[in-house]
C-alpha cells in the first residue's frame, strides 16, 4: 500500500490543482519548477529511502591497526570511505547510459585522495599528480587494464566502461611507491555511495523491493551484507556494524 | 665454553627479552610503551603518506619483535623462481676444501639465534620510504665456523656472498648476466655474530625474505644480509659488483680547508639513528595540552648513551631509553614527558648520542647536508603534529 506523508500530499495536491491535470512529463511543463517538484514527489511517493550509519566496532583483542585513518572517533566508530550499495535483480534495468561525470584523484604526500571511489560505468576518472615526484597509476585485474605514468603538475582522464559492481574493484597501484593503494567500484546502477567521516550513507528513489545492502571497505579488508525491505513512500533507517569478524583474506 | 653454548646462553637471553615484550603486548594491547596509557590519544603525524602492510607502522609501533604483516622486503632483481629442493650452499674460491651444503645438512650444524634490527639503507630518504626496518629474531648456523673447516688460504682478503638472483648488467656496453652479490673482508665475514639464517622468529624464512636460506649481518644495512644465499666465495681482490662499486655508494662531500672534496664509500655498517613512532595527548585543561612522545633508536651495536628530543627547535631534552627488552643489534624504545602545549602545529625531533659522542646529525649538518645520494639517511627525521584545543 502506497502512504504519503503530508508534504509530500500537499504538494501533489497543489500541482494538481495548479496545472489542471496529470503531469505527463517534466519536459514538456509550462512552469518547470512546480512540475519538477510534483515529479519528485509522485517519485518519492512511488519510491522508498534507506539511510543510515556504518560504525566500526573495535575489538581490542584483534586491533585494526590502520583503523585510525578510517575511524576519526573511536568512541563512536563512525567508520568513513566505506562503499555501500543497494544489490538486487531488480536494479539491473536501471544499468542504461547516463551523463558520465568526472571524479578527480590526486596523488598528494604519497597517497591516492580520496583512496577509494564508487562511480558509475561509463563514469570518468582524472587523475592528477600534486607530488613534486613522479607518479604511476597502474590497475590491477583484467577489468580495466591500464598503466599512466605522470610528472608533477601532471595527469590522465580514463573512462570506466564496465562495472565490477562490489565484488571486482579496480585495484590501483603506484609502480614507483609501493604504499600508494587506492579502489574504484563501478556500478552499473545509482545506488553506491563513499561514507564521509559521519559514517552515513542515503539512497533515495529507490524502487520498492527487497535488496541486499552490502558494504566494502577495501583498505581494512572488511565487508558485510544484510537483506533490506524498500516501501514506497518509507524511509528505512539502517545502522550497519562492521567488525574484526567481517575481515575477508587479502 | 663453545660457541654453541654461548649462543645458547645469548639465545634464552634473548628468550626473555622476547617473553617480556610479548608480555608487555598483552598486559596493554594495541600499546607497548611504558607509561602510555589506555585513553591516551593519538596525534597523528601531517602529510604523511598512509602506512600499508609489509611496511613498519610506526605510530602504531606495539611490538619490538616486529608482527611479519609489517616485515618489508627489498629485491634488485626480483624474487628469483627456482625449485628449493635442489637448492645448495656452495663454499669456494681460496679454500683448501670446497664444499656444497644442503639446507638440511647446514640444519644440523650447531645452531644459533641472533636479534637484529634490519633497515634498508635508503630507510628515511623521504616521507614515503620510512618503515622498511624491523626487529627480528634469526635462527642458522654461524657463518665463522662453516668458513673455517673449509680452511680459508692465507692470500684470501674478500668474501663475496651470491645469490640466487641475478639479471643481464649492461656494464660499459657488455651485457652480462650477473648474480646479486655483496662482499666483505675475511676479517668483518669471520665476525662470531654473522649467521646463515633458514628461521626468522621460528618460522622458516618467507620466499621474499631469502628462503631459503639468508645471510645475517647483525649492525649492517640490509643489502649486507644476502638473501637466497646460494655461493660464497673467497678472493685476492676487492669485489666491485653493482651493489659495492655502483649502487649502495654514498657520495659525500667532506669539507677539506676551504674545499669541499667528494668521496665514495659502500653502504655496510649501520648509522646511529632514532625516529619520534608516536605523539600522544591527553584532553585540554586550562587551554594546555598534555603531550608525550615514543620512539625507538639503534644503530651498529655501539652503545646509545642517550636520546633527545625537542619541541619547536627549543631545548633538548633527555628521554627514558626502556631498560627491557634490549639486545645489542636491536633497537630501544624511548619516551618522554613533553609536558603541556598550547593547541597549534608543532614539531617533535629526536637525536641520539652515541657511548663516543657520535651524535645524529640534522639534514642541515654536512654530514647529511653534503650527501649526495639517499642511502644511509639518518638524519634526524622532524615529526608535524596539531594539537586542537
Amino acid at each position: 500500500m502506497v502512504r504519503f506523508n503530508l508534504p509530500v500530499l500537499l504538494i501533489l495536491v497543489l500541482g494538481q490543482f495548479s496545472m489542471g491535470g496529470p503531469v505527463r512529463g517534466v519536459a514538456h511543463a509550462a512552469k518547470p519548477g512546480i512540475h519538477v517538484r510534483l515529479a519528485v514527489a509522485q517519485r518519492a511517493a512511488r519510491t522508498g529511502t534507506v539511510e543510515g550509519r556504518v560504525i566500526y566496532k573495535t575489538d581490542r583483542k584483534r586491533p585494526w591497526r590502520y583503523a585510525r585513518y578510517y575511524v576519526k572517533d573511536r568512541r563512536k566508530g563512525f567508520l568513513a570511505e566505506a562503499v555501500v550499495c543497494l544489490k538486487g535483480k531488480s536494479l539491473k534495468k536501471l544499468a542504461r547510459p547516463t551523463r558520465s561525470k568526472t571524479t578527480v584523484i590526486n596523488q598528494k604526500n604519497l597517497r591516492f585522495v580520496p583512496e577509494t571511489i564508487a562511480i558509475r560505468a561509463g563514469d570518468r576518472v582524472k587523475f592528477i599528480n600534486s607530488d613534486p615526484s613522479t607518479h604511476n597509476v597502474s590497475s590491477q585485474g583484467t577489468l580495466h587494464p591500464f598503466d599512466v605514468t605522470m610528472p608533477f603538475g601532471g595527469s590522465a582522464t580514463e573512462r570506466f566502461n564496465r562495472a565490477g559492481g562490489s565484488r571486482r574493484p579496480i585495484v590501483l597501484g603506484c609502480k614507483f611507491h609501493s604504499q600508494m593503494q587506492a579502489w574504484i567500484y563501478v556500478f552499473d546502477h545509482p545506488f553506491f555511495t563513499v561514507t564521509a567521516a559521519d559514517g552515513r550513507y542515503r539512497f533515495t528513489g529507490v524502487p520498492p523491493g527487497t535488496y541486499r545492502i552490502e558494504i566494502m571497505h577495501s583498505a581494512g579488508g572488511l565487508r558485510t551484507s544484510r537483506l533490506v525491505v524498500v516501501r514506497a513512500g518509507q524511509t528505512t533507517t539502517i545502522d550497519l556494524t562492521v567488525s574484526p569478524d567481517n575481515r575477508i583474506k587479502q | 665454553m663453545t660457541q654453541t653454548q654461548l649462543s645458547r646462553r645469548r639465545a634464552m637471553e634473548t628468550a626473555s627479552w622476547t617473553m617480556a615484550a610479548v608480555a608487555a603486548q598483552m598486559a596493554l594491547p594495541g600499546f607497548v610503551f611504558p607509561g602510555e596509557q589506555e585513553d591516551d590519544d593519538l596525534v597523528p603525524f601531517l602529510n604523511m603518506p598512509r602506512s600499508t602492510r609489509q611496511m613498519l607502522d610506526w605510530e602504531t609501533l606495539d611490538s619490538w619483535i616486529t608482527p611479519p604483516d609489517q616485515v618489508f622486503s627489498v629485491s634488485h632483481y626480483g624474487q628469483p623462481k627456482f625449485d628449493v629442493n635442489k637448492f645448495r650452499l656452495e663454499v669456494g674460491g681460496l679454500v683448501e676444501k670446497p664444499q656444497t651444503f644442503t639446507v638440511d645438512q647446514l640444519r644440523k650444524l650447531p645452531t644459533a639465534e641472533r636479534l637484529m634490527t634490519l633497515e634498508c639503507s635508503g630507510n628515511g630518504a623521504g616521507k614515503g620510504f620510512l618503515g622498511a626496518i624491523y626487529n627480528g629474531k634469526w635462527s642458522g648456523t654461524p657463518l665463522a665456523p662453516l668458513l673455517k673447516s673449509c680452511g680459508i688460504r692465507k692470500e684470501a682478503t674478500e668474501v663475496v656472498f651470491f645469490g640466487v638472483d641475478q639479471k643481464v648488467e649492461t656494464i660499459r656496453k657488455v651485457k652480462v648476466p650477473v648474480p646479486f652479490g655483496r662482499s666483505m673482508s675475511v676479517t668483518d665475514a669471520l665476525n662470531e655474530n654473522n649467521l646463515l639464517a633458514y628461521e626468522r622468529v621460528g618460522k622458516p624464512i618467507e620466499m621474499r625474505n631469502g628462503a631459503p636460506l639468508r645471510l645475517i649481518v647483525p649492525g649492517w644495512y640490509g643489502i649486507a644480509n644476502v638473501k637466497w644465499l646460494t655461493r660464497i666465495e673467497l678472493r685476492d681482490r676487492r669485489y666491485m659488483g653493482r651493489f659495492m662499486g655502483r649502487d649502495y655508494v654514498t657520495v659525500r662531500g667532506e669539507r677539506r680547508g676551504g674545499k669541499v672534496v667528494f668521496v665514495e664509500t659502500s653502504v655496510a655498517k649501520m648509522n646511529l639513528k632514532s625516529i619520534i613512532a608516536r605523539v600522544t595527548r591527553r584532553p585540554t585543561k586550562s587551554g594546555l595540552i598534555p603531550v608525550k612522545a615514543y620512539g625507538a633508536v639503534w644503530g651498529d651495536g655501539t652503545p646509545v648513551k642517550q636520546v633527545e628530543v625537542q619541541v619547536d627547535g627549543g631545548k633538548w631534552r633527555t628521554a627514558r631509553l626502556d631498560k627491557k627488552p634490549r639486545s645489542k643489534y636491536c633497537w630501544t624504545f624511548f619516551s618522554i614527558d613533553l609536558g603541556t602545549l598550547k593547541p597549534g602545529k608543532h614539531t617533535v625531533t629526536s637525536r641520539a648520542i652515541d657511548v663516543n659522542g657520535r651524535v645524529q646529525p640534522s639534514a642541515r649538518d654536512d654530514e647529511i647536508a653534503l650527501k649526495k645520494t639517499y642511502w644511509e639517511a639518518y638524519q634526524q627525521w622532524p615529526r608535524e603534529i596539531e594539537l586542537k584545543a
